[in-house]
Protein backbone atom coordinates (compact mmCIF):
# COMPACT_ATOMS: atom_id res chain seq x y z
CA UNK A 1 0.00 0.00 0.00
CA UNK A 2 2.63 2.68 0.75
CA UNK A 3 4.78 2.27 -1.92
CA UNK A 4 8.65 2.30 -1.16
CA UNK A 5 9.73 5.39 -2.38
CA UNK A 6 7.26 6.91 0.37
CA UNK A 7 8.36 4.88 3.08
CA UNK A 8 11.66 5.80 1.73
CA UNK A 9 10.47 9.77 2.34
CA UNK A 10 8.86 9.45 5.64
CA UNK A 11 11.90 8.06 7.34
CA UNK A 12 14.48 10.09 6.26
CA UNK A 13 11.86 12.88 7.02
CA UNK A 14 11.22 12.10 10.36
CA UNK A 15 14.48 13.05 11.79
CA UNK A 16 14.41 16.17 9.34
CA UNK A 17 10.76 16.66 11.48
CA UNK A 18 11.98 15.67 14.62
CA UNK A 19 15.22 17.53 14.86
CA UNK A 20 13.77 21.38 14.36
CA UNK A 21 11.46 19.97 16.86
CA UNK A 22 14.17 19.48 19.24
CA UNK A 23 16.20 22.02 18.41
CA UNK A 24 12.95 24.83 18.15
CA UNK A 25 9.89 23.70 18.72
CA UNK A 26 10.93 22.68 22.06
CA UNK A 27 13.00 25.34 23.07
CA UNK A 28 10.54 28.10 21.98
CA UNK A 29 7.97 26.25 23.96
CA UNK A 30 10.08 26.28 26.95
CA UNK A 31 11.18 29.65 27.20
CA UNK A 32 8.52 31.34 26.37
CA UNK A 33 6.35 29.56 28.82
CA UNK A 34 8.72 30.31 31.47
CA UNK A 35 8.66 33.98 30.71
CA UNK A 36 4.85 33.93 30.34
CA UNK A 37 4.80 32.30 33.87
CA UNK A 38 6.53 35.35 35.12
CA UNK A 39 4.17 38.04 34.04
CA UNK A 40 1.30 36.03 34.67
CA UNK A 41 2.12 35.43 38.44
CA UNK A 42 2.94 39.24 37.98
CA UNK A 43 -0.17 40.43 36.42
CA UNK A 44 -2.12 38.47 38.68
CA UNK A 45 -0.71 39.37 41.92
CA UNK A 46 -0.69 43.00 41.02
CA UNK A 47 -4.57 42.42 40.16
CA UNK A 48 -4.75 40.54 43.37
CA UNK A 49 -3.42 42.71 45.72
CA UNK A 50 -4.94 45.79 43.88
CA UNK A 51 -2.74 48.35 43.39
CA UNK A 52 -4.20 51.34 42.20
CA UNK A 53 -1.91 52.24 38.66
CA UNK A 54 -0.63 48.72 37.80
CA UNK A 55 -3.75 47.38 38.43
CA UNK A 56 -5.48 48.86 35.45
CA UNK A 57 -2.31 48.36 33.55
CA UNK A 58 -2.77 44.88 33.85
CA UNK A 59 -6.85 44.55 33.04
CA UNK A 60 -5.62 46.55 29.82
CA UNK A 61 -2.92 43.79 29.14
CA UNK A 62 -5.11 40.97 29.62
CA UNK A 63 -8.35 42.96 27.66
CA UNK A 64 -5.98 43.81 24.59
CA UNK A 65 -3.80 40.02 23.89
CA UNK A 66 -6.95 37.93 24.32
CA UNK A 67 -9.00 40.18 22.39
CA UNK A 68 -6.55 39.86 19.17
CA UNK A 69 -5.51 36.75 17.09
CA UNK A 70 -1.88 35.37 18.05
CA UNK A 71 -1.49 35.40 14.71
CA UNK A 72 -2.23 39.10 14.42
CA UNK A 73 -0.03 39.75 17.23
CA UNK A 74 3.35 37.55 15.61
CA UNK A 75 2.77 39.52 12.54
CA UNK A 76 2.55 43.14 13.99
CA UNK A 77 5.72 42.09 16.18
CA UNK A 78 7.63 40.74 12.77
CA UNK A 79 7.12 42.45 10.29
CA UNK A 80 5.07 45.29 11.68
CA UNK A 81 7.54 46.57 14.11
CA UNK A 82 10.57 46.94 11.10
CA UNK A 83 8.64 50.10 10.10
CA UNK A 84 8.89 52.16 13.51
CA UNK A 85 13.22 51.02 12.87
CA UNK A 86 12.42 47.63 15.53
CA UNK A 87 13.77 44.43 13.61
CA UNK A 88 13.73 41.49 15.70
CA UNK A 89 15.56 38.15 14.81
CA UNK A 90 12.62 35.60 13.79
CA UNK A 91 12.94 33.20 16.95
CA UNK A 92 13.07 35.71 19.92
CA UNK A 93 10.19 37.75 17.96
CA UNK A 94 8.24 34.24 18.39
CA UNK A 95 9.10 34.07 22.18
CA UNK A 96 8.21 37.56 22.65
CA UNK A 97 4.81 37.11 21.50
CA UNK A 98 4.47 33.35 22.91
CA UNK A 99 5.46 34.85 25.99
CA UNK A 100 3.19 37.76 26.03
CA UNK A 101 0.42 35.85 24.76
CA UNK A 102 0.44 33.24 27.02
CA UNK A 103 1.31 35.66 30.53
CA UNK A 104 -2.57 37.16 29.27
CA UNK A 105 -4.14 34.05 29.47
CA UNK A 106 -2.10 32.41 32.34
CA UNK A 107 -2.82 35.84 34.33
CA UNK A 108 -6.46 35.14 34.46
CA UNK A 109 -5.94 31.22 35.35
CA UNK A 110 -3.16 32.02 38.43
CA UNK A 111 -5.67 35.16 39.28
CA UNK A 112 -8.82 32.97 39.70
CA UNK A 113 -6.81 30.57 42.05
CA UNK A 114 -5.71 33.44 44.12
CA UNK A 115 -8.95 33.98 44.54
CA UNK A 116 -9.82 30.37 45.49
CA UNK A 117 -7.82 30.49 48.69
CA UNK A 118 -9.34 30.20 51.83
CA UNK A 119 -9.17 34.47 52.27
CA UNK A 120 -9.60 33.76 56.69
CA UNK A 121 -5.10 32.41 55.79
CA UNK A 122 -4.34 35.75 55.20
CA UNK A 123 -5.91 37.40 58.58
CA UNK A 124 -4.10 34.27 60.31
CA UNK A 125 -1.06 35.27 59.12
CA UNK A 126 -1.42 39.27 59.74
CA UNK A 127 -2.53 37.74 63.17
CA UNK A 128 0.91 36.16 63.30
CA UNK A 129 2.83 39.54 62.92
CA UNK A 130 3.34 38.30 58.89
CA UNK A 131 3.81 41.17 56.52
CA UNK A 132 1.74 41.62 53.44
CA UNK A 133 4.28 40.06 51.18
CA UNK A 134 5.10 37.34 53.57
CA UNK A 135 1.88 35.98 53.53
CA UNK A 136 1.24 36.12 49.87
CA UNK A 137 4.55 34.44 49.02
CA UNK A 138 4.93 31.77 51.64
CA UNK A 139 0.77 31.30 52.24
CA UNK A 140 -1.24 32.27 49.65
CA UNK A 141 0.76 31.86 46.11
CA UNK A 142 2.43 28.37 47.17
CA UNK A 143 -1.50 27.59 47.14
CA UNK A 144 -2.80 28.80 44.13
CA UNK A 145 0.08 27.61 41.93
CA UNK A 146 -1.34 24.07 43.31
CA UNK A 147 -4.61 24.98 42.17
CA UNK A 148 -3.82 26.57 38.95
CA UNK A 149 -1.58 23.53 38.07
CA UNK A 150 -3.85 21.58 35.35
CA UNK A 151 -4.91 24.33 33.51
CA UNK A 152 -1.37 26.35 33.56
CA UNK A 153 -0.47 22.48 32.54
CA UNK A 154 -3.09 22.52 29.44
CA UNK A 155 -1.55 25.90 28.54
CA UNK A 156 1.54 24.59 27.97
CA UNK A 157 0.42 21.48 25.95
CA UNK A 158 -1.60 23.89 24.04
CA UNK A 159 1.59 26.32 23.41
CA UNK A 160 3.65 23.09 21.88
CA UNK A 161 0.92 22.86 18.89
CA UNK A 162 0.60 27.01 18.68
CA UNK A 163 4.20 27.25 18.06
CA UNK A 164 3.29 26.37 14.39
CA UNK A 165 2.04 29.75 14.05
CA UNK A 166 5.93 30.77 14.41
CA UNK A 167 6.04 28.76 10.33
CA UNK A 168 4.64 32.24 9.32
CA UNK A 169 7.49 34.63 10.97
CA UNK A 170 10.33 32.51 9.13
CA UNK A 171 11.26 30.53 12.39
CA UNK A 172 12.28 26.84 10.98
CA UNK A 173 10.51 24.61 13.57
CA UNK A 174 8.81 21.27 12.82
CA UNK A 175 5.57 22.78 11.08
CA UNK A 176 7.89 24.48 8.67
CA UNK A 177 10.33 22.30 8.00
CA UNK A 178 7.41 19.71 6.92
CA UNK A 179 6.24 22.62 4.60
CA UNK A 180 9.62 22.36 2.90
CA UNK A 181 10.07 18.31 2.39
CA UNK A 182 6.45 19.13 1.20
CA UNK A 183 7.07 21.34 -1.40
CA UNK A 184 10.25 18.83 -2.44
CA UNK A 185 8.42 16.03 -2.47
CA UNK A 186 4.89 16.33 -2.98
CA UNK A 187 3.59 13.76 -0.69
CA UNK A 188 1.30 16.83 1.73
CA UNK A 189 -0.97 13.85 3.16
CA UNK A 190 1.63 11.62 4.91
CA UNK A 191 4.56 14.02 5.61
CA UNK A 192 1.64 16.44 7.03
CA UNK A 193 0.03 13.55 9.53
CA UNK A 194 3.39 12.51 9.95
CA UNK A 195 4.30 15.75 11.45
CA UNK A 196 1.12 15.64 13.32
CA UNK A 197 2.09 12.13 14.75
CA UNK A 198 4.66 14.41 16.41
CA UNK A 199 3.48 16.83 17.78
CA UNK A 200 1.03 13.72 19.56
CA UNK A 201 3.79 12.81 20.63
CA UNK A 202 5.44 15.82 22.63
CA UNK A 203 2.07 16.43 24.02
CA UNK A 204 1.80 12.51 25.08
CA UNK A 205 4.95 13.16 27.29
CA UNK A 206 3.98 16.61 28.56
CA UNK A 207 0.69 14.99 29.98
CA UNK A 208 2.54 12.24 31.50
CA UNK A 209 4.86 15.01 33.55
CA UNK A 210 1.22 16.97 34.48
CA UNK A 211 0.30 13.76 36.23
CA UNK A 212 3.38 12.37 37.58
CA UNK A 213 3.52 16.43 38.97
CA UNK A 214 0.13 16.52 39.74
CA UNK A 215 1.00 13.38 42.02
CA UNK A 216 3.80 15.09 43.46
CA UNK A 217 1.72 18.63 44.18
CA UNK A 218 -0.61 16.18 46.36
CA UNK A 219 1.26 16.34 49.31
CA UNK A 220 -0.52 18.33 51.69
CA UNK A 221 -3.71 15.71 51.70
CA UNK A 222 -5.91 17.77 49.20
CA UNK B 1 -5.07 50.81 87.42
CA UNK B 2 -1.73 48.97 87.47
CA UNK B 3 -3.37 45.89 86.47
CA UNK B 4 -4.79 47.11 83.40
CA UNK B 5 -3.57 45.42 80.09
CA UNK B 6 -6.43 46.85 77.52
CA UNK B 7 -8.94 49.93 77.78
CA UNK B 8 -11.14 51.02 74.86
CA UNK B 9 -13.02 53.76 74.76
CA UNK B 10 -15.56 54.82 72.15
CA UNK B 11 -15.11 52.17 69.57
CA UNK B 12 -17.59 53.12 67.08
CA UNK B 13 -17.69 50.99 63.41
CA UNK B 14 -20.66 50.98 60.94
CA UNK B 15 -21.14 49.16 57.88
CA UNK B 16 -23.11 51.12 54.94
CA UNK B 17 -26.03 52.53 56.99
CA UNK B 18 -26.21 50.28 59.85
CA UNK B 19 -24.18 51.14 62.87
CA UNK B 20 -23.06 48.12 63.95
CA UNK B 21 -20.59 49.23 66.99
CA UNK B 22 -22.03 52.37 69.17
CA UNK B 23 -19.05 53.76 71.57
CA UNK B 24 -18.04 50.14 73.27
CA UNK B 25 -15.86 51.21 76.66
CA UNK B 26 -13.90 47.76 77.77
CA UNK B 27 -11.11 47.31 80.26
CA UNK B 28 -9.43 44.58 80.83
CA UNK B 29 -7.00 43.54 83.20
CA UNK B 30 -3.86 41.01 83.53
CA UNK B 31 -4.91 37.31 83.78
CA UNK B 32 -8.75 38.56 83.12
CA UNK B 33 -10.85 35.65 81.84
CA UNK B 34 -13.58 37.71 79.94
CA UNK B 35 -16.71 35.91 78.05
CA UNK B 36 -18.72 37.92 75.46
CA UNK B 37 -22.50 37.16 75.20
CA UNK B 38 -24.74 37.80 72.86
CA UNK B 39 -27.79 37.40 70.01
CA UNK B 40 -26.30 36.51 66.72
CA UNK B 41 -25.76 39.95 65.26
CA UNK B 42 -24.74 41.78 68.66
CA UNK B 43 -21.38 43.19 67.17
CA UNK B 44 -19.41 40.43 69.07
CA UNK B 45 -17.00 39.61 65.91
CA UNK B 46 -17.02 42.97 65.03
CA UNK B 47 -15.83 44.38 68.24
CA UNK B 48 -12.79 41.85 68.42
CA UNK B 49 -11.69 42.35 65.01
CA UNK B 50 -11.72 46.18 65.05
CA UNK B 51 -9.75 45.50 68.69
CA UNK B 52 -7.47 43.67 66.74
CA UNK B 53 -6.98 45.95 63.36
CA UNK B 54 -8.70 43.61 61.02
CA UNK B 55 -11.23 45.49 60.71
CA UNK B 56 -10.65 49.87 60.82
CA UNK B 57 -12.75 51.31 63.11
CA UNK B 58 -15.09 54.50 62.54
CA UNK B 59 -13.88 55.91 66.01
CA UNK B 60 -12.05 54.61 69.06
CA UNK B 61 -9.14 55.02 70.93
CA UNK B 62 -7.25 51.70 72.49
CA UNK B 63 -4.44 51.46 75.59
CA UNK B 64 -2.60 48.34 74.96
CA UNK B 65 0.00 47.24 77.95
CA UNK B 66 0.46 50.95 78.60
CA UNK B 67 0.72 51.75 74.70
CA UNK B 68 -2.08 54.40 73.08
CA UNK B 69 -3.57 53.14 69.62
CA UNK B 70 -5.89 54.84 67.27
CA UNK B 71 -8.75 52.32 66.45
CA UNK B 72 -9.14 54.52 63.27
CA UNK B 73 -5.54 54.89 62.12
CA UNK B 74 -3.43 52.93 63.81
CA UNK B 75 0.11 52.95 61.49
CA UNK B 76 1.30 49.58 60.58
CA UNK B 77 3.90 49.81 62.67
CA UNK B 78 1.66 50.17 65.58
CA UNK B 79 -0.05 47.23 64.04
CA UNK B 80 2.66 45.20 63.75
CA UNK B 81 3.63 46.35 67.99
CA UNK B 82 0.05 45.03 68.74
CA UNK B 83 0.25 41.74 66.93
CA UNK B 84 3.49 41.15 68.29
CA UNK B 85 1.56 41.03 72.21
CA UNK B 86 -1.42 39.10 70.92
CA UNK B 87 -2.77 36.37 69.26
CA UNK B 88 -6.26 35.69 68.21
CA UNK B 89 -8.29 32.03 67.46
CA UNK B 90 -10.93 32.18 64.53
CA UNK B 91 -14.41 30.61 64.66
CA UNK B 92 -12.89 28.65 61.30
CA UNK B 93 -9.66 28.02 62.46
CA UNK B 94 -8.22 29.59 59.56
CA UNK B 95 -4.86 27.15 59.49
CA UNK B 96 -2.30 27.69 56.80
CA UNK B 97 -3.27 24.92 54.36
CA UNK B 98 -0.13 24.37 52.86
CA UNK B 99 1.55 23.89 56.10
CA UNK B 100 1.80 20.65 58.85
CA UNK B 101 0.76 21.17 62.19
CA UNK B 102 4.06 22.09 63.50
CA UNK B 103 4.57 24.46 60.36
CA UNK B 104 1.73 26.40 61.34
CA UNK B 105 3.31 27.52 64.92
CA UNK B 106 6.92 28.21 63.68
CA UNK B 107 5.65 30.45 60.30
CA UNK B 108 5.14 33.60 62.15
CA UNK B 109 8.62 32.46 64.54
CA UNK B 110 10.47 32.08 61.38
CA UNK B 111 9.53 35.07 59.45
CA UNK B 112 7.44 37.39 61.59
CA UNK B 113 9.72 37.17 64.92
CA UNK B 114 13.15 35.63 62.57
CA UNK B 115 13.79 32.80 65.04
CA UNK B 116 16.62 30.34 64.09
CA UNK B 117 14.08 27.30 62.83
CA UNK B 118 15.64 24.93 64.99
CA UNK B 119 14.43 27.10 67.95
CA UNK B 120 11.35 27.76 66.38
CA UNK B 121 10.73 23.90 66.17
CA UNK B 122 11.33 23.37 69.37
CA UNK B 123 9.38 25.66 70.64
CA UNK B 124 6.50 24.55 68.05
CA UNK B 125 6.75 20.65 69.79
CA UNK B 126 6.28 22.08 73.43
CA UNK B 127 3.29 24.10 71.99
CA UNK B 128 1.44 20.80 70.41
CA UNK B 129 2.53 18.95 73.38
CA UNK B 130 0.54 21.31 75.46
CA UNK B 131 -2.83 21.27 73.50
CA UNK B 132 -2.11 17.54 73.42
CA UNK B 133 -0.84 17.12 69.95
CA UNK B 134 2.94 16.47 69.64
CA UNK B 135 2.11 13.35 67.24
CA UNK B 136 0.19 15.12 64.91
CA UNK B 137 2.87 17.20 64.10
CA UNK B 138 3.77 16.19 60.85
CA UNK B 139 0.00 16.05 59.33
CA UNK B 140 -1.68 18.66 57.38
CA UNK B 141 -4.53 20.74 58.62
CA UNK B 142 -6.68 18.52 56.06
CA UNK B 143 -6.01 15.66 57.97
CA UNK B 144 -6.89 17.06 60.98
CA UNK B 145 -10.58 16.79 62.67
CA UNK B 146 -11.93 20.59 63.37
CA UNK B 147 -11.28 20.15 67.23
CA UNK B 148 -7.89 19.04 66.33
CA UNK B 149 -7.23 22.00 63.86
CA UNK B 150 -8.49 24.94 66.30
CA UNK B 151 -6.21 22.90 69.26
CA UNK B 152 -3.34 23.71 66.33
CA UNK B 153 -5.13 27.44 65.88
CA UNK B 154 -4.35 27.94 69.63
CA UNK B 155 -0.97 26.54 69.68
CA UNK B 156 -0.46 28.91 66.92
CA UNK B 157 -1.69 31.93 69.03
CA UNK B 158 0.08 31.06 72.06
CA UNK B 159 3.60 30.90 69.95
CA UNK B 160 4.49 34.34 70.17
CA UNK B 161 4.10 34.36 74.34
CA UNK B 162 1.34 36.63 74.32
CA UNK B 163 -0.06 39.23 76.67
CA UNK B 164 -3.10 38.50 75.41
CA UNK B 165 -5.86 36.30 73.28
CA UNK B 166 -8.77 36.94 71.68
CA UNK B 167 -10.83 34.35 70.78
CA UNK B 168 -14.24 34.35 68.17
CA UNK B 169 -16.59 31.33 68.89
CA UNK B 170 -13.59 28.64 68.86
CA UNK B 171 -15.87 26.20 69.23
CA UNK B 172 -19.07 26.75 67.11
CA UNK B 173 -17.33 25.31 63.75
CA UNK B 174 -17.30 22.11 65.87
CA UNK B 175 -19.37 18.96 66.42
CA UNK B 176 -20.73 18.93 69.95
CA UNK B 177 -18.49 15.59 70.84
CA UNK B 178 -15.31 17.83 69.78
CA UNK B 179 -15.71 21.24 71.83
CA UNK B 180 -14.55 19.18 75.21
CA UNK B 181 -11.16 19.07 73.59
CA UNK B 182 -11.00 22.72 72.86
CA UNK B 183 -12.53 24.17 75.81
CA UNK B 184 -10.51 22.12 78.01
CA UNK B 185 -7.45 23.45 76.53
CA UNK B 186 -8.92 27.19 77.09
CA UNK B 187 -9.22 26.11 80.59
CA UNK B 188 -5.76 24.96 81.01
CA UNK B 189 -5.05 28.56 79.52
CA UNK B 190 -6.85 30.36 81.72
CA UNK B 191 -5.65 28.40 84.77
CA UNK B 192 -1.63 29.57 83.67
CA UNK B 193 -3.33 33.15 83.58
CA UNK B 194 -3.39 33.73 80.05
CA UNK B 195 -5.63 37.02 79.54
CA UNK B 196 -8.57 36.61 77.33
CA UNK B 197 -11.33 37.74 76.13
CA UNK B 198 -13.48 35.20 74.74
CA UNK B 199 -16.74 35.46 72.19
CA UNK B 200 -18.93 31.95 73.41
CA UNK B 201 -21.81 30.53 73.04
CA UNK B 202 -20.65 28.29 75.89
CA UNK B 203 -22.41 29.14 79.00
CA UNK B 204 -20.64 26.38 81.17
CA UNK B 205 -17.24 28.41 80.12
CA UNK B 206 -18.84 31.47 80.69
CA UNK B 207 -19.64 30.82 84.09
CA UNK B 208 -17.06 28.55 85.58
CA UNK B 209 -14.14 29.45 83.27
CA UNK B 210 -14.07 33.23 82.58
CA UNK B 211 -14.38 35.96 85.27
CA UNK B 212 -16.11 38.24 83.93
CA UNK B 213 -19.05 38.44 81.28
CA UNK B 214 -20.47 40.70 78.69
CA UNK B 215 -23.45 40.77 77.55
CA UNK B 216 -23.55 42.67 73.90
CA UNK B 217 -26.56 43.75 71.99
CA UNK B 218 -27.15 46.09 68.95
CA UNK B 219 -23.84 47.25 68.94
CA UNK B 220 -23.90 48.04 72.53
CA UNK B 221 -22.23 46.73 76.19
CA UNK B 222 -25.99 45.95 77.84
CA UNK B 223 -24.21 44.81 81.25
CA UNK B 224 -20.72 43.91 82.54
CA UNK B 225 -20.58 41.56 85.30
CA UNK B 226 -18.57 38.94 87.48
CA UNK B 227 -19.28 35.80 85.96
CA UNK B 228 -21.10 34.40 89.60
CA UNK B 229 -23.03 37.50 89.61
CA UNK B 230 -24.00 37.87 85.99
CA UNK B 231 -25.46 34.42 86.19
CA UNK B 232 -27.24 34.48 89.89
CA UNK B 233 -28.72 38.18 89.88
CA UNK B 234 -27.86 40.56 86.83
CA UNK B 235 -28.82 43.61 86.86
CA UNK B 236 -30.30 43.79 83.40
CA UNK B 237 -33.97 42.60 82.29
CA UNK B 238 -32.70 42.01 78.52
CA UNK B 239 -29.64 39.91 80.06
CA UNK B 240 -32.20 38.00 81.80
CA UNK B 241 -33.99 37.41 79.24
CA UNK B 242 -31.35 36.48 76.89
CA UNK B 243 -30.11 33.77 79.96
CA UNK B 244 -33.78 32.14 79.52
CA UNK B 245 -33.63 31.47 76.03
CA UNK B 246 -30.82 29.50 76.69
CA UNK B 247 -32.22 27.29 79.42
CA UNK B 248 -35.57 26.58 77.43
CA UNK B 249 -33.39 25.08 75.20
N1 LIG C 1 -18.00 43.18 56.38
C1 LIG C 1 -19.28 43.52 56.66
N2 LIG C 1 -20.01 44.24 55.82
C2 LIG C 1 -21.27 44.60 56.11
N3 LIG C 1 -21.91 44.24 57.23
C3 LIG C 1 -21.24 43.50 58.12
C4 LIG C 1 -19.88 43.09 57.90
N4 LIG C 1 -19.48 42.35 58.96
C5 LIG C 1 -20.52 42.32 59.82
N5 LIG C 1 -21.57 43.00 59.32
C6 LIG C 1 -22.86 43.18 60.00
O1 LIG C 1 -22.61 43.62 61.28
C7 LIG C 1 -23.53 43.07 62.21
C8 LIG C 1 -22.77 42.46 63.37
O2 LIG C 1 -22.02 41.39 62.89
P1 LIG C 1 -21.06 40.53 63.80
O3 LIG C 1 -20.48 39.49 62.95
O4 LIG C 1 -20.13 41.42 64.53
O5 LIG C 1 -22.08 39.91 64.82
P2 LIG C 1 -21.84 38.78 65.92
O6 LIG C 1 -22.30 39.34 67.20
O7 LIG C 1 -20.45 38.28 65.85
O8 LIG C 1 -22.88 37.66 65.47
P3 LIG C 1 -22.71 36.05 65.42
O9 LIG C 1 -23.09 35.56 66.79
O10 LIG C 1 -23.73 35.64 64.40
O11 LIG C 1 -21.33 35.74 65.05
C9 LIG C 1 -24.37 42.08 61.44
O12 LIG C 1 -25.61 42.68 61.18
C10 LIG C 1 -23.61 41.88 60.16
O13 LIG C 1 -24.49 41.63 59.10
MG1 LIG D 1 -19.56 36.48 65.26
Amino acid sequence: MISERLMGILVDSFWNILIPGLTMTIPLTIISFAIAMVIAIITALVQFAGIKVLKEIARFYVWVVRGTPLLVQLFVVFYGLPNIGILIDPFPAAVIVFSINEGAYSAETIRAALEAVPRGQMEAGECVGMTYLQIIRRIVLPQALRIAFPPLSNSLIAMVKDTSLAANITVTEMFMATQRIVARTYEPLALYIEVGLIYLLFCTVLTRLQRIGERRLGAYGG
Amino acid sequence: MAGELLSVKGLSKSFGEGKILDGIDLSVARGDVIAILGPSGAGKTTMLRCISFLERADAGDMIFDGVDYSLRDASRKEILEFRRKTGFVFQNYNLFRNRTALGNITEGLITARKMPKADAEEKGMALLRKVGLEDKHGSYPSELSGGQQQRVAIARAMASDPLMIFFDEPTSALDPELTGEVLSVMRQLAEDGMTMLVVTHELGFAENVSDRVIFMENGSIVEDAPSGKFFSDPEKKRTREFLATFIER
